[in-house]
């Protein structure tokens, strides 16, 4: 499903360049799942944006569903990241201006790929029925964090990518919303690459990585 | 386009405009701007368009070629003077002209023409146009030719012949056959004119004066001048209007840079994005403009009268009072509506497209961006000025319709560059109180969140500065020109009373009146035509081209001499006024500039007495003459260019009796005497309050765009104000969870304000009176020939430093009583939110 292989991405400072990775090889398979562990500045954000797309690498390659990133133009990568991924981020990022059914359907319609029974389910499962004509503003942290999850699911992506969902929510919603996420996941059988600095959260998870000068290890290593 | 790429392209855009649904403030300001940019706009282009029109029929009917020919003696043309001159062989054509008063009160030109000897392709002579024909023309009950917007306003069926519709002409004219003319005027036997085509040269028997068509064509050039001063404002007013939909749009894209930023995270690519956003843009610019559009012509057509009377005033130009719209101006309209638009969204959907999807979430490093925006707008604002300064230095004196668009280039690099220069300026001047304010946190809260707005703030400000600039400048140029104005007036009109008599009684009036008592001074005048084919100027833009020009003959009495005006001599005024007795001449301010002509300089005169040469004495002002004009004594104009009798000035004996009861002997006399009343007398009061009405009349559009001008930079800053009011609480709260009280918030917020609106006028006003100078001493000379002094009024700037308070005053009115008005529960959420 994702492959990223001998990925470096270096920043210029005014201290000099940083090398924020530094020859990162990963393999993530359909359906499976993996937490990516890490300090703050390791890394983790800028791999996720690597392997979604929203950035290219500086040295090698990342191949998502079997396509080499780096070859496709700004287009064709969008179309990627419409058809086949999920984006979860910890700052939830709705649109204000749209009510929670618009927020929940609204990169399916952008993927032409609306499914108003599983949107239904969805808004049931997320615990969100009842809300649809709300606006993100009316709505507590834990639910926009959950609509933000049935958003990026409702076009059944191949792939969930999740930035620290939970970093913004108090230890009760993020139990609730990674228990939430961890279940649909495995109902709608799309693979997760999970970035968070909580071993908890990691725990779960088939895989568990971690970023350090930036390259991978195993958490014992 | 593919289907897939179809729905990306509506899914953005709909959640694009979904902003709007949540922020309906902002889409007000966005179509409020527009509406009143493209409304004031249009409405200019519509009265011009429609005087235009105008023009083109007057043009197409009168300047068609045709020499006029009349009576050296000044009387009136007879039957026999038309056989005299086609039995000479000329192939002249008789015309009858004069004015015509409708049932309903209208005062038309009847212009009465015998089709079978006018030059083939003379317009006046086309009478086969629509259903009439050659024969119905000539014979009972003959035909009346009209244009269908006269036509729509006659109701004269039983003293008119039947209508025929005739788009080509004029407004308010009104051709037919000679005879039916001549009843209908009560000039039976009589002719105004004979013409003949230019292009047929033939000597002239002794006794008659050919005028080319040349000397007869309308005044285009000031016509034009009038219609480009419009143009501007009219221009100042879209560029205001922009300013509001720049700072709407700036808004707009700020708070929706996260919905950017999310929609590409999604999947949208950048392309299709932008393109989302230009569709935003075009809906509510078509919206803007369908509404700015109507709401011109409405607007035109309230001011059309207006400006069809000072038109008409003074340059003798008919313009209908209908407005006549070609497919251009609605196209036009649409154009400039959705091109500015697009031209003040240009930055947006610059931003909008190097977006960096990375800065999700990242918090806006605005302290840092604004600094670098306000260096280069102080860079930008610098080179404008300095664009603007070179051309002053270029153009100073010089007059012409080319120097006149640089001119106008000029103003506009001076008012932008100033613009531009605000924001740093204000900044700068909230970084030194910042620090002068350590000691009083609320009023340093108050500077730094100031320093904050001022992103949001600038663009309405820089709309106020230009709106205060230009009222101050138009308003000090305006009061300028009236103080000079009357003040010539006063120095040319001398005579109490002007007796215009008929050529055949002329020396005799002139007789009687030197015998008076009543007279203390008798001050004849005449007028002619000649042609200036060249000059020995040592300047060097001497003239070799043929320009028609007036000659006007003065009697040089004592008391003419001591009050008339002259702004340059060879040798000073006493030597200049024996230099006119001894044979030289005196020129209007106008020649002078379009010829660079000076004292000492010589001037080479085409006249019907064969060619003359004549030296500059000295130059005079001559407000509101569209001609050049050369002044020599009335004798000579009389004995060596046969010009024709013209008018007597009265100068009363006032040590004699009251004004009143001279005047009213002498009218008596001239009445009783030589049978003089009504028109060929003219009291001087009569024509100074005409000709004052004239100019209140001419400057009252300019005030009135001034006016809506100051009046849209209000708005603009109100819809800023109210768009972001929202934002503003949510920092506000703060504040107030702090323990600041509403009230003194809201005082904090108006005190914000004002601060603002006090340093935006302090740079208006040097601004303001630098375009006082620039449109008296540049503008005016490039448009009109003249210059005029600069005045300063202080009242004036005290009046422009209270409008901007209180404009600013309006603005944060309702803003502040709303956040008056909110419940301390809304101010808690929103403190819980920031």
């Amino acid at each position: 499903m994702l492959q990223l292989t001998d990925v470096t991405k270096t920043y210029p400072t005014p201290q000099g360049a940083l090398h924020v990775l530094d020859g990162v090889d990963l393999h993530l398979g359909a359906g499976e799942s993996l937490a990516l562990m890490g300090e703050s500045g390791s890394g983790k954000s800028t791999l996720l944006h690597l392997a979604a797309g929203l950035d290219l690498p500086d040295r090698g390659d990342i191949h998502l569903d079997g396509e080499r990133l780096s070859t496709l133009g700004e287009p064709r990568r969008a179309a990627l990241r419409r058809q086949q991924l999920g984006l979860v981020f910890q700052q939830f990022h709705l649109v204000p201006s749209l009510s929670v059914a618009d927020n929940l359907s609204l990169q399916a319609r952008l993927a032409e790929r609306e499914d108003n029974h599983w949107t239904q389910h969805l808004l049931a499962r997320l615990g969100l029925a009842g809300l649809n004509d709300r606006y993100p503003e009316q709505l507590s942290g834990g639910q926009q964090q959950r609509l933000a999850i049935g958003r990026a699911l409702a076009a059944k992506p191949r792939l969930l990518l999740a930035d620290e969902p939970t970093g913004n929510l108090d230890e009760t919603a993020a139990d609730e919303v990674l228990d939430l996420l961890a279940s649909l996941v495995d109902e709608s059988g799309c693979a997760l690459l999970m970035v968070t600095h909580s071993a908890r959260v990691a725990a779960p998870m088939d895989r568990c990585l971690r970023l350090q000068h930036g390259r991978l290890a195993e958490p014992g290593e | 386009m593919t289907p897939a790429r179809m729905a990306v392209l509506r899914t953005s855009l709909a959640t694009l405009l979904s902003h709007y649904r949540r922020h309906p403030g902002q889409l007000a300001m966005l179509i409020v701007g527009l509406w009143v940019a493209s409304a004031l706009w249009s409405g200019v282009q519509a009265i011009n368009a429609s005087a235009r029109d105008s023009y083109a029929r007057a043009e197409a009917l009168f300047s068609s070629d045709l020499d006029s020919i009349t009576r050296r003696d000044g009387r009136p043309l007879s039957l026999d003077d038309y056989l005299t001159l086609r039995r000479a062989g000329l192939r002249v054509s008789p015309l009858v002209e004069g004015e015509w008063t409708s049932a309903a009160g209208d005062t038309l030109t009847l212009i009465g023409i015998d089709p079978l000897t006018l030059p083939d392709d003379a317009p006046l002579g086309r009478t086969e146009s629509s259903a009439g024909s050659l024969r119905d023309w000539l014979l009972p009950p003959h035909r009346v030719r009209v244009a269908p917007d006269t036509a729509a306003q006659l109701n004269d069926a039983t003293r008119l012949p039947p209508l025929e519709i005739d788009p080509a002409l004029p407004p308010g004219t009104l051709v037919t056959d000679i005879g039916v003319a001549q009843r209908l005027l009560g000039f039976e036997g009589q002719l105004t004119r004979l013409v003949i085509a230019a292009e047929r040269s033939a000597e002239l028997p002794a006794g008659f004066v050919r005028t080319s068509a040349a000397v007869i064509a309308s005044p285009g050039q000031l016509t034009e001048s009038f219609h480009l001063n419009l143009t501007a404002m009219g221009l100042l007013a879209l560029v205001v209007g922009l300013f509001i939909v720049h700072a709407a749009l700036g808004l707009a894209l700020e708070q929706r840079l996260g919905l950017l930023r999310t929609l590409r995270a999604l999947g949208v690519p950048a392309r299709t994005l932008i393109a989302a956003l230009a569709l935003e843009l075009l809906v509510i610019g078509l919206v803007g403009a369908a509404l700015g559009i109507a709401s011109g012509v409405l607007l035109a057509q309230a001011l059309l009268p207006d400006v069809a009377a000072s038109l008409a005033e003074l340059y003798d130009s008919n313009v209908g009072t209908t407005l006549a719209l070609p497919w251009h101006y609605w196209l036009g309209g649409l154009v400039i509506t959705l091109g500015g638009l697009f031209s003040a969204g240009a930055s947006m959907l610059w931003r909008a497209a190097r977006l960096n999807v990375l800065a999700l979430g990242q918090a806006q490093a605005w302290r840092g961006r604004l600094r670098r925006q306000l260096g280069i707008q102080g860079w930008l604002g610098g080179v404008l000025l300095l664009v603007a300064a070179l051309l002053w230095w270029r153009l100073s004196g010089r007059a012409g319709q080319q120097e006149l668009a640089l001119s106008f280039a000029m103003v506009a690099a001076l008012l932008l560059g100033t613009a531009l220069w605000l924001p740093p300026l204000l900044a700068g001047a909230l970084r030194l109180a910042a620090r002068r304010l350590r000691n009083r946190p609320l009023a340093q809260w108050a500077v730094a969140d100031l320093q904050l707005q001022l992103p949001r703030l600038q663009l309405p400000m820089m709309a106020l500065l230009l709106a205060l600039a230009t009222n101050l400048g138009v308003g000090s140029m305006v009061g300028g020109f009236r103080l000079t104005f009357l003040d010539w007036l006063d120095q040319r009109l001398l005579a109490d009373l002007y007796v215009r008599p008929p050529a055949e009684q002329f020396d005799a009036v002139r007789d009687w009146l030197i015998e008076r008592p009543e007279v203390a001074t008798l001050l004849p005048a005449r007028s002619s035509d000649a042609t200036l084919i060249g000059s020995d100027s040592r300047n060097a833009g001497g003239t070799d081209t043929a320009t028609p020009v007036k000659l006007f003959g003065i009697a040089p009495e004592p008391i003419l001499r001591r009050h008339w005006p002259l702004l340059d001599t060879h040798a000073g005024r006493e030597a200049a006024w024996r230099a006119l007795a001894g044979g030289e001449a005196f020129i209007n301010e106008q020649l002078a500039r379009r010829h660079s002509l000076a004292p000492g300089d010589t001037l080479r005169l085409r006249t019907a007495q064969g060619t003359r040469r004549l030296s500059i004495a000295a130059i005079y002002p001559d407000y509101g003459n569209p001609s050049g004009e050369i002044t020599l004594p009335v004798t000579r104009l009389a004995s060596e260019f046969s010009a024709p009798p013209g008018s007597l000035g009265v100068v009363l004996a006032k040590d004699r009796a009251s004004r009143d009861a001279l005047m009213a002997r002498l009218r008596e006399g001239l009445a009783a005497r030589f049978g003089l009343a009504g028109p060929t007398l003219i009291d001087q009061r009569s024509l100074k309050r005409s000709a004052t009405e004239v100019f209140e009349r001419t400057f009252a559009i300019t005030q009135a765009l001034n006016a809506l001008t100051l009046g849209v930079a209000g708005l603009a800053l109100l819809t800023t104000l109210l768009a972001q009011a929202e934002t503003r609480r949510a920092q506000l709260a703060p504040l107030w969870a702090l323990g600041v009280t509403r009230a003194r918030l809201v005082g904090v917020q108006l005190a914000q304000l004002l601060a603002a609106a006090t340093g935006t006028a302090l740079l208006a006003v040097p601004l303001g009176l630098a375009l006082s100078y620039a449109l008296v001493a540049v503008i005016n000379v490039a448009a009109f020939g003249w210059r005029l002094p600069l005045h300063v009024f202080p009242g004036q700037i005290a009046v422009t430093l209270m409008l901007a308070l209180m404009v600013a005053a309006l603005a944060a009115l309702l803003p502040a009583w709303r956040l008056w008005r909110v419940p301390p529960r809304q101010l808690l959420q929103e403190f819980a939110a920031s």
